[in-house]
């Protein structure tokens, strides 16, 4: 078991092939740090993002979702990203209300020039979602058929 | 207002204007009623309208091949018009046959002030706003309020406003918007962890026998995600984690198009406060995108359209 001191959030970064993605892609060849906390999952467009997703990462135990894609009216598939904004705004709310720290779901537009902007938000991303701690949202310790499992999430 | 439902059915169905006509007749149970789903117009004569037709029959309208006569309450109604944005049904296919409801009773509510079961009481009946039950012989009165299902202590639109024939003179609402906010408001009082809590617990009755999603008409898709094995979204087993995840990720997937039936809610065998979930998703479907589900067949769902110049918070 790791010290608190020593524990690192995880975050899951759902980026958009055409801006974000290419934008991550622009922060390592010119050499800009960001912290590694960060995993990158690429999608064809910030529009594909079913807020399952969102769910499915923080079920899995990822401490973070970043969710980014092209700034709107720059989207790949003209409307992609105008969507996603209007599904990512309900789905943050709501999560709001389940009871999911707002900082735990994140969302911004990141373009395929803007490698510095991407490291920027990655790092404030981190910073913020260590500060609400380790995602313990899913876990328990439960019982089943009166045997005590471990939940292994 | 009966009467003239059969009339209308017969008349519809004898001039080919539809190919089913979709209602409600008595149930096997006292008190209760069940769809009537027919293309005999010797059958209409069966058709019921009471303080007892709970169902939401628009879920009927996606499995209905051809042109439907459909009886609807308020409620029913903002669903077909959900399903008709959606296009889902074609405006042209649907005759709505529009009942002013007055409430619905909620028999289980009735059991629990009369003291009694459904078969012990010998009738119910509403005058005004009061309802008489009859037990034994003995008369006694309940104001309206506490016996209706609590959705329509929030609903505002008890009359069907699209609808082709009006069954009878409109109905006043007996609820109002706000009531439904109240306990929303009070787990918004709450900490994060301590409304995560409300939820685990709740959600760790679920069963997932998915009734709430089988019985919702928002809820047309062909395969749902919790049914996917590759990837595997949820896990089939019913514990709290994954039915929680189920039950955030459908809410999200209805909203704009959820209209606040509470068929959900109703189907729910374990009692879970499903309606607790959806009217806060449909306020704030109606704060964010100033939209009211169901009340407007040529308006775009909220969630598959979008406005170029709203922020929504999202993005710095």
């Amino acid at each position: 078991m790791k010290d608190k001191s020593e524990w690192e959030p995880k975050i899951v970064g759902l980026l958009c092939k055409w801006c974000s993605y290419a934008g991550a892609d622009l922060a390592g060849t010119s050499r800009r740090k960001y912290p590694a906390n960060i995993r990158i999952l690429k999608v064809p467009c910030s529009g594909r993002i079913d807020p399952l997703f969102i769910l499915k990462g923080l079920r899995l135990g990822f401490d973070g979702v970043l969710v980014s894609g092209c700034h709107p009216g720059d989207c790949h598939y003209q409307t992609g990203n105008y969507r996603a904004r209007r599904r990512i705004a309900i789905t943050k709310k709501f999560l709001e209300y389940m009871g999911v720290q707002p900082p735990r779901v994140q969302a911004s537009w990141v373009s395929a020039s803007e490698g510095d902007r991407f490291a920027e938000i990655a790092s404030e991303v981190t910073k913020e979602v260590t500060e609400v701690g380790a995602n313990r949202l899913f876990d328990e310790e439960r019982e089943i058929h009166g045997a005590k499992t471990e939940e292994r999430s | 207002m009966e009467q003239k439902l059969r009339n209308e059915a017969k008349a519809l169905l004898e001039e080919g204007k539809v190919d089913y006509i979709v209602g409600f007749e008595s149930g096997s149970l006292k008190f209760t009623t069940t769809p009537l789903i027919t293309k005999d117009k010797n059958d209409v004569g069966r058709l019921v309208v009471n303080p007892f037709i709970a169902n939401n029959l628009a879920k009927f309208l996606t499995e209905l091949k051809g042109r439907v006569g459909i009886v609807a309450k308020g409620c029913d109604s903002r669903s077909i018009v959900s399903l008709i944005q959606d296009n889902k049904v074609a405006r042209a296919n649907v005759v709505i046959l529009g009942v002013p409801c007055e409430g619905i009773i909620d028999l289980s509510k009735v059991e629990k002030l009369a003291g009694r079961d459904r078969d012990e009481i010998g009738e119910i009946s509403r005058q005004g706003d009061k309802v008489s039950v009859t037990v034994d012989g003995q008369k006694s009165a309940f104001p309206i309020s506490d016996v209706v299902f609590d959705k329509c202590l929030s609903c505002e639109l008890p009359t069907p406003k699209e609808c082709d024939v009006l069954l009878g003179e409109p109905a006043s609402p007996i609820g109002q918007k706000a009531a439904g906010q109240a306990d929303i408001e009070r787990l918004k009082g709450k900490t994060p962890q301590e409304r995560w809590e409300v939820w685990k617990k709740e959600f760790s009755r679920c069963i997932r026998c998915y009734a709430c999603r089988n019985v919702c008409p928002a809820c047309f898709c062909q395969r749902c995600f919790v049914e996917e094995t590759e990837p595997k979204w949820v896990e089939p087993t019913a514990n709290w984690q994954d039915n929680l995840l189920f039950q955030a990720v459908r809410n999200i997937h209805v909203a704009g198009r959820c209209t606040d039936c509470s068929e959900c809610e109703r189907a729910c065998p374990m009692n879970i406060p499903l309606s607790l979930v959806n009217r806060k998703l449909e306020k704030e479907g109606a704060d964010l995108f100033d939209y009211q589900a169901g009340t407007d067949p040529d308006a775009k769902a909220p969630l598959a359209t979008f406005k170029k110049d709203e922020s929504l918070g999202i993005g710095q």
